[in-house]
């Protein structure tokens, strides 16, 4: 495990930085959705994997994210890039006043009340809410990338605004694991009353890890808009959400679980094109295998993340 | 105004139509150790739930420093220096011993949540910091060994001191324990009971439930014996030694379902 931080990770962002230079533009694209869907799964990753929340709905706050980005640039001409402070904070902001009301919730009600939120979100943007959200067909021409007035044309430039995002993601998801705040919604995930009864507010950290996911979520959003150019409401419906929940638990709560999550669930899809048809069985299959063999996902949390000055010479375990 | 003490008046607390606690009268002093002893189901758990916040009682107060707390919720009681520990373990099992010690230190901790997105120096010393007061309890606790070991794969007996350094890593005025020695051995119940003094004598306010009669009567200062809900004796070990009703209480019970 220690071997696969040290020598896994900067293999990982070695490979991924040069990988555009190695693909088609066929397979581009489908590493953009690689490291988009990541992105995304890493943020269901904080309220279902760390906080045990089950949220089936995460499709919502990266489609309001998406939505943000392609309203503001469409309506109002603002650059893709302009538009990120508001497609992290409008759905955080949704995850605050969606989570405050539901966040008590036991695990099965928790779930159901979010697919209903998700369902209700596609059926808003269909109905072409305030006449902004373009309907059945959402939103299309959005403008390509520009960075401070420069034009950034090809889909090369797309990958790496999307392998950047997935870098912030993961340095956040390090920093909230030392932190005071990561902690607490282990621990709450563990044994709420527990938890409570050593002194943890569960329902604003609860909050707090809708609120974080659903930013994420949100700014994955945008680099979805940016890359097709437009934004529809399928692409954010019910079927996503069950998705990236699934990631998470066939994955196990961890990073490399859930990028292998990602990986098999939307890479291996493409390499294997011509069974079309036989796919999903294949992979349905593959998901009851996973969690019979593999209870706690194919690579499960790991904890023990202490100071090294608390690992005495002698120690048991570990 | 800060006088430590724990007043409970006629506190009252019913389950359907069975009072679990019935008009319970109660003064824990600052520095004692506390005990509450009564056969099973008299309802002393039940009282330690309505001192920590897990059930409102119906009726009656719960006073800690002059305040009332009857209603408050268990982490704003935390926040008043009252910390307890579980019948039945209640540790987060999957994580290391050092990291459910770290669990105590989340109030002590001046982070905010906005710590969780990014560092800072400060927030970087505050990490520091507290797995250092970690450090401290497991060398009080002699835990040290067992630092990164997963907590549910350890024997009862270091659970339950797992359990109880995690309370003291909150650094309590009042650390109430629900049987401490349940299911432990002669030698882990002597070890406990002298981590219990040694808990008292950093000025640490004791208030436990017990069943083993030899260990209440060697380690607390004050009883209180409860039945059914209500108190039937209090006094110091010697009186409630003698004391008939509480004799025959417990031979009562004890026939009753021999333990
Ligand atoms: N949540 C609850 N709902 C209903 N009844 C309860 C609840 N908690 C406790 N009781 C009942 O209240 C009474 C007192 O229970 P309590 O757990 O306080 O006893 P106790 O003195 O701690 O017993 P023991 O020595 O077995 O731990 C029992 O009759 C119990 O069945
Ligand atoms: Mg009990």
């Amino acid at each position: 495990m220690k071997s696969m931080q040290r020598f896994g990770y900067p293999v990982f962002f070695v490979v991924m930085a040069g990988l555009p230079h190695l693909l088609n533009s066929r397979w581009q694209a489908v590493a953009i959705t690689f490291l988009i869907f990541s992105v995304v799964a890493l943020s269901q990753d904080i309220v279902l994997g760390k906080s045990g929340m089950f949220n089936m709905g995460q499709a919502l706050f990266f489609g309001i994210g998406a939505y943000t980005t392609a309203i503001l640039n469409a309506q109002f001409g603002w650059p893709l890039l302009a538009t990120i402070p508001l497609a992290i904070l409008i759905p955080a902001v949704f995850g605050v006043i969606l989570a405050g009301p539901i966040v008590h919730l036991r695990g099965d009600y928790l779930l159901v009340t979010t697919i209903g939120f998700n369902i209700v979100f596609v059926q808003v943007v269909q109905n072409n809410l305030g006449g902004i959200t373009g309907g059945p067909n959402g939103i299309f021409g959005l403008d390509s990338l520009s960075f401070f007035g420069v034009q950034l044309l090809s889909q090369v430039a797309v990958y790496y605004f999307a392998f950047a995002v997935l870098l912030l993601t993961l340095w956040i998801m390090h920093n909230l694991e030392g932190s005071k705040p990561g902690r607490a919604l282990h621990y709450l995930r563990e044994d709420q009353l527990a938890a409570e009864s050593i002194g943890i507010n569960t329902r604003i950290y609860k909050i707090f890890a809708f609120a974080l996911s659903a930013g994420i979520a949100g700014l994955a959003g945008t680099v979805f808009a940016t890359q097709y150019s437009a934004v529809s409401p399928e692409a954010f419906n019910f079927m996503q959400s069950v998705l990236f929940f699934s990631i998470v638990i066939v994955g196990g709560s961890s990073v490399p679980g859930v990028l292998i999550g990602v990986f098999v669930m939307f890479v291996l899809p493409e390499i294997f094109r011509e069974f079309a048809t036989w796919r999903f069985f294949i992979f349905g299959f593959a998901m009851i295998a996973a969690m019979i063999l593999r209870p706690r996902g194919i690579w499960p949390a790991t904890f023990g993340k202490i100071p090294r000055f608390l690992i005495k010479e002698n120690n048991h375990g570990a | 105004m800060a006088h430590n003490e724990l007043i409970l008046t006629e506190v009252t607390k019913r389950f359907g139509g069975l009072t679990a606690v019935d008009a319970l009268d109660l003064k824990v002093e600052d520095g004692q150790i506390y005990g509450i002893i009564g056969p099973n189901g008299a309802g002393k758990t039940t009282v330690f739930n309505c001192i920590t916040g897990i059930y409102k009682s119906e009726e009656g107060s719960v006073s800690w420093r002059g305040e009332e707390i009857r209603g408050l919720t268990p982490y704003q009681i935390v926040d008043r220096g009252i910390v307890r520990t579980f019948q039945t373990i209640r540790l987060f099992s999957q994580m290391s011993v050092a990291e459910n010690i770290m669990s105590g230190r989340h109030i002590k901790s001046r982070q905010k949540l906005w710590h969780g997105i990014f560092h800072t120096p400060a927030s970087k010393r505050d990490e520091h910091e507290n797995w250092k007061k970690v450090e401290e309890q497991l060398d009080f606790f002699d835990l040290g060994a067992f630092a990164a070991t997963p907590v549910g794969s350890l024997p009862y007996g270091i659970q339950r001191r797992v359990e109880i350094a995690r309370a003291m890593a909150i650094e309590p005025t009042l650390l109430i324990l629900d049987e401490p020695a349940a299911g432990l051995n002669d030698k882990e119940t002597q070890e406990l009971l002298n981590t219990i003094f040694r808990i008292r004598d950093k000025g640490v306010t004791v208030l436990l439930i017990e069943h083993d009669m030899d260990m209440v009567m060697e380690v607390t200062d004050y009883l209180t014996v409860i039945n059914f809900g209500k108190k039937i004796a209090e006094g110091t070990p010697a009186e409630i030694q003698q004391n008939p009703a509480v004799i025959e209480a417990y031979l009562g019970s004890e026939e009753d379902d021999d333990e």
